[in-house]
């Protein structure tokens, strides 16, 4: 977990990054949004604490340009000014936090912590629901329709009268699946099924 | 009396006392046309006499002996007409002068080498005739043959005269023309005159004498002229002398004239009155120059004495300290007046009282100084926020390190060098804000003008640092092309600056409707050929109304909401304060272009009082 620091001014940079250290957090600092962009990786978990105003893009463009790439990392907003209409803006789309400048410690490693444990999360959750994602991938047509009709709540019965197929045909279909999805329970099937719809 | 005794009295006497007055003027001026003049009336005189005599004569031989003698002045006066058409009308053909003057002479000398004068072979007897109710002596016997010689002589002149005369005509002065003519006339009376007395022994008395008086008279009316002339000119100078002084003290000047040579002042009251000095004192320069300001004496020798070395004029404002303890500000032009040789004699100068003037100048600069002070308030107004924001990166630096350093010292083991690193920066952070706060201050503070030698490069970046943050908020990007090696300028730091700050917010404000990608505010900085300095802020915004131009450098001119209009004009004021100008141009590529030129730092230009 990274705590990605953009600031322009080199002395801020340098101290905020010195106090993330001092908690043992791992830094690394951008001296302007292109600069990070440009050593952008999605899959680098950690969150970003980003600097509101800076020649070039903004803290805001650089959080519209992440938005568009559809980037997880959560953004805390650390500036000079407190004007609300900025941070309202800020928090609309989905500013993780907004920190005034200077700012105390003990807010901003509690803000950063909550951050990477919201990235965390979210990392999860989104491999988890790449992995099912991944399993449903191996159905057949035939098998994902039978599915869709077990989570459903309908019996073997029911599903081959909608389908128009023997109901022994049904059952075989059923038993792949389980397999496929690794389930032994139809309320496990469920639950994936859930997730992967988001 | 007789009538003949009083009227030849009085051709003589009018003659001399003609002959001693140009006499005098020939003595003082040394023009030779009064001395051609005074020896014609003496001759005339001379004539007279000799004529009256004549008239008297009882006896033959003595009327023979003045007869003989007549004919001298009557040569005489033959040359000397000669010679006054010659040089004093121009006019005259050479030849017949000559011819004139040569047919007399010889004339003359026939006078006295033949019979017993020009005219008779020999007087043998008198007649006695009544003129003007009084017996008058004539001649009788053979008149002398080559008494032609003399009247040919005579008639030659009047030939000369007329022909002079009509030069004269064409060359359009009818007067003198007309003098000409009326000379020739006498002269042909004379002649006419002579040859019925002597050839047809005509009973009348020869009077000669009355017609050169004539002459002389004409030939004065002439030469009086010059006389005359001055004469006016003087009264006109006299009177534009009064008019002058009258002027003079009308406008409070006080007028002196310092000689060189014979090391004196001469002043009028007026002047006196300025300098504090009664109507008796005796005027010297090192007297004078005390009454001069301690500090300004210098400065006023050494003015007065390069004039006087350069032979050139001064202009001068200087402070005297009167014996009462008062200052009065004296305003002063003179120019050094060269004499014969090329060198100063004289120094003439006037002196005005400004003290007045002075006073109001002063005001107004303290006014301007005022308005200077609350257009920079304001402008740091409109900044404070970013001015804030400045200050709190520092703040923000400080306090981050600050309590980053807390955090390693509770660790079981303190990490020295990290520790100090911490520290240095702090120090750091701290000496930044307090860069800030100075320029703040010293923006703030109601100072006076000091002009100290500026790098404008410096004055530049000063600022942009100063509008870093407020650039930044308006998404304004800054592009610098300044010039290297530029020399220095003489100004008032914070003055310059507050301009430069002036221009580059309004560049900024300019812009406000900008596209994001299109908000550039270029600065330049560039030596001109013309011994000045030139700073350019250049925008990208729509430009100003080409008939709008001249207006924008007015006081109360705005286009903001919350302008005070007074910004540009403090500007102009200040730029034209330190000897240089500030213009606006539309850029072709659109925006406007703010220019301003600041003289290059010399020596001399700014030791004026």
């Amino acid at each position: 977990m990274t705590v990605f620091l953009v600031d322009d001014e080199a002395s801020v940079r340098k101290a905020v990054g010195r106090l993330l250290r001092s908690e043992g957090l791992d830094v690394a600092e951008y001296g302007s949004s292109e600069e990070f962009l440009a050593a952008y990786d999605p899959e680098a978990p950690g969150c970003l604490l980003l600097d509101m105003s800076m020649p070039g893009l903004s803290g805001l463009e650089l959080q519209s340009a992440l938005a568009a790439r559809d980037c997880p990392l959560p953004i805390t907003f650390l500036t000079g000014r407190a004007d609300v209409p900025m941070c309202a803006e800020a928090m609309r789309r989905g500013a993780a936090d907004f920190l005034t400048k200077p700012v105390n410690d003990v807010e901003l490693i509690a803000s950063i912590h909550r951050s990477l444990e919201k990235d965390r999360v979210t990392r999860q959750g989104r491999a988890r629901v790449e992995e099912v994602q991944r399993l449903l991938a191996n159905l057949t047509a035939r098998e994902r329709e039978v599915m869709n009709h077990v989570v459903s709540g309908q019996l073997n019965k029911q599903i081959a009268a909608d389908l128009g197929i023997a109901e022994k045909t049904i059952k075989v279909h059923r038993g792949r699946v389980m397999e496929k999805m690794r389930v032994v329970s139809v309320a496990e099937l469920v639950r994936l099924v859930e997730i992967a719809k988001g | 009396m007789s009538w003949v005794t009083v009227i030849w009295s009085m051709v003589v006497a009018s003659c001399l006392t003609l002959a001693a007055v140009h006499g005098l003027v020939w003595w003082e001026r040394r023009a030779k046309n009064h001395a051609l003049f005074t020896l014609t009336a003496v001759v005339t005189a001379l004539l007279a006499v000799i004529e009256f005599q004549m008239m008297r004569m009882q006896t033959p031989a003595g009327f023979a002996t003045a007869l003989l003698w007549l004919h001298v002045p009557a040569w005489i006066l033959v040359l000397t007409l000669v010679v006054f058409m010659r040089t004093c009308f121009h006019a005259g053909r050479e030849w017949l002068g000559w011819a004139a003057c040569g047919v007399r002479t010889l004339s003359l000398v026939f006078n006295f080498t033949t019979g017993v004068n020009l005219n008779y072979q020999q007087v043998t007897g008198l007649k006695f005739l009544s003129f003007m109710g009084e017996s008058v002596t004539t001649g009788v016997g053979p008149v002398n043959p080559l008494m032609v010689t003399g009247q040919l002589g005579l008639i030659l002149l009047v030939v000369f005269l007329i022909d002079a005369a009509f030069t004269i005509y064409k060359r359009g002065d009818r007067r003198q023309s007309l003098i000409a003519v009326f000379i020739a006339l006498c002269v042909l009376l004379a002649t006419v005159q002579a040859a019925l007395a002597f050839w047809f022994g005509l009973s009348i008395p020869i009077t000669a004498s009355i017609f050169y008086m004539s002459v002389v008279v004409a030939m004065g009316f002439e030469i009086s002229g010059d006389v005359l002339r001055a004469a006016a000119l003087s009264e006109e100078l006299r009177e534009s002398e009064q008019q002058m002084t009258l002027a003079a003290e009308a406008a409070s000047l006080g007028i002196w004239v310092r000689d060189l040579d014979r090391k004196t002042i001469w002043a009028t009251d007026k002047w006196r009155s300025l300098f504090g000095l009664d109507p008796e004192t005796p005027l010297e320069f090192e007297t004078i120059l005390k009454r001069v300001h301690p500090d300004d004496r210098e400065s006023v020798r050494k003015v007065l004495t390069t004039a006087i070395e350069t032979k050139g004029s001064y202009e001068l404002d200087y402070r005297l300290l009167l014996p009462d303890g008062a200052v009065r500000w004296i305003s002063s032009r003179g120019r050094a007046v060269l004499n014969g040789a090329g060198k100063p004699h004289l120094v003439r100068g006037v002196s005005l009282d400004v003290t007045e003037r002075k006073r109001a100048e002063a005001e107004a600069q303290l006014h301007r100084n005022e308005v200077t002070h609350l257009s920079r308030v304001a402008m740091l107004g409109e900044l404070s926020g970013s001015l804030a924001h400045e200050l709190n990166q520092p703040l923000t630096a400080i306090l981050s390190n600050a309590q980053a350093a807390q955090r390693f010292l509770a660790r079981p083991e303190i990490d020295r060098v990290e520790l100090g690193e911490i520290l240095h920066d702090i120090v750091e952070a701290d000496r930044h804000a307090g860069e800030v706060i100075r320029s703040l201050r010293l923006l703030l503070k109601k100072g006076e003008v000091e002009r100290q030698p500026l790098d404008v490069n410096e004055v530049v970046r000063e600022v942009l640092k100063l509008m870093r943050s407020d650039l930044l908020n308006h998404h304004i990007s800054v592009e610098t092309d300044l010039g290297t090696d530029l020399p220095e300028i003489l100004g008032d730091h914070v003055q310059l600056q507050q301009v430069l700050l002036n221009l580059v917010m309004n560049a900024s404000d300019a812009m406000a409707g900008n596209e994001l990608f299109n908000r550039q505010l270029h600065i330049g900085t560039f030596r001109n050929a013309d011994g000045f300095l030139r700073i350019s802020v250049r925008d990208k915004g729509l430009g100003i109304p080409p008939d709008r131009l001249d207006q924008v450098f007015e006081s109360f001119y705005t286009t903001k909401p919350q302008g005070l209009g007074l910004g540009l004009a403090v500007c102009r004021s200040i730029v034209a304060a330190h000897h240089g100008r500030l213009s606006v141009e539309n850029h072709p590529a659109g925006g406007a272009v703010f220019h301003f030129f600041l003289p290059i730092a010399s020596a001399n230009r700014y030791s004026g009082a």
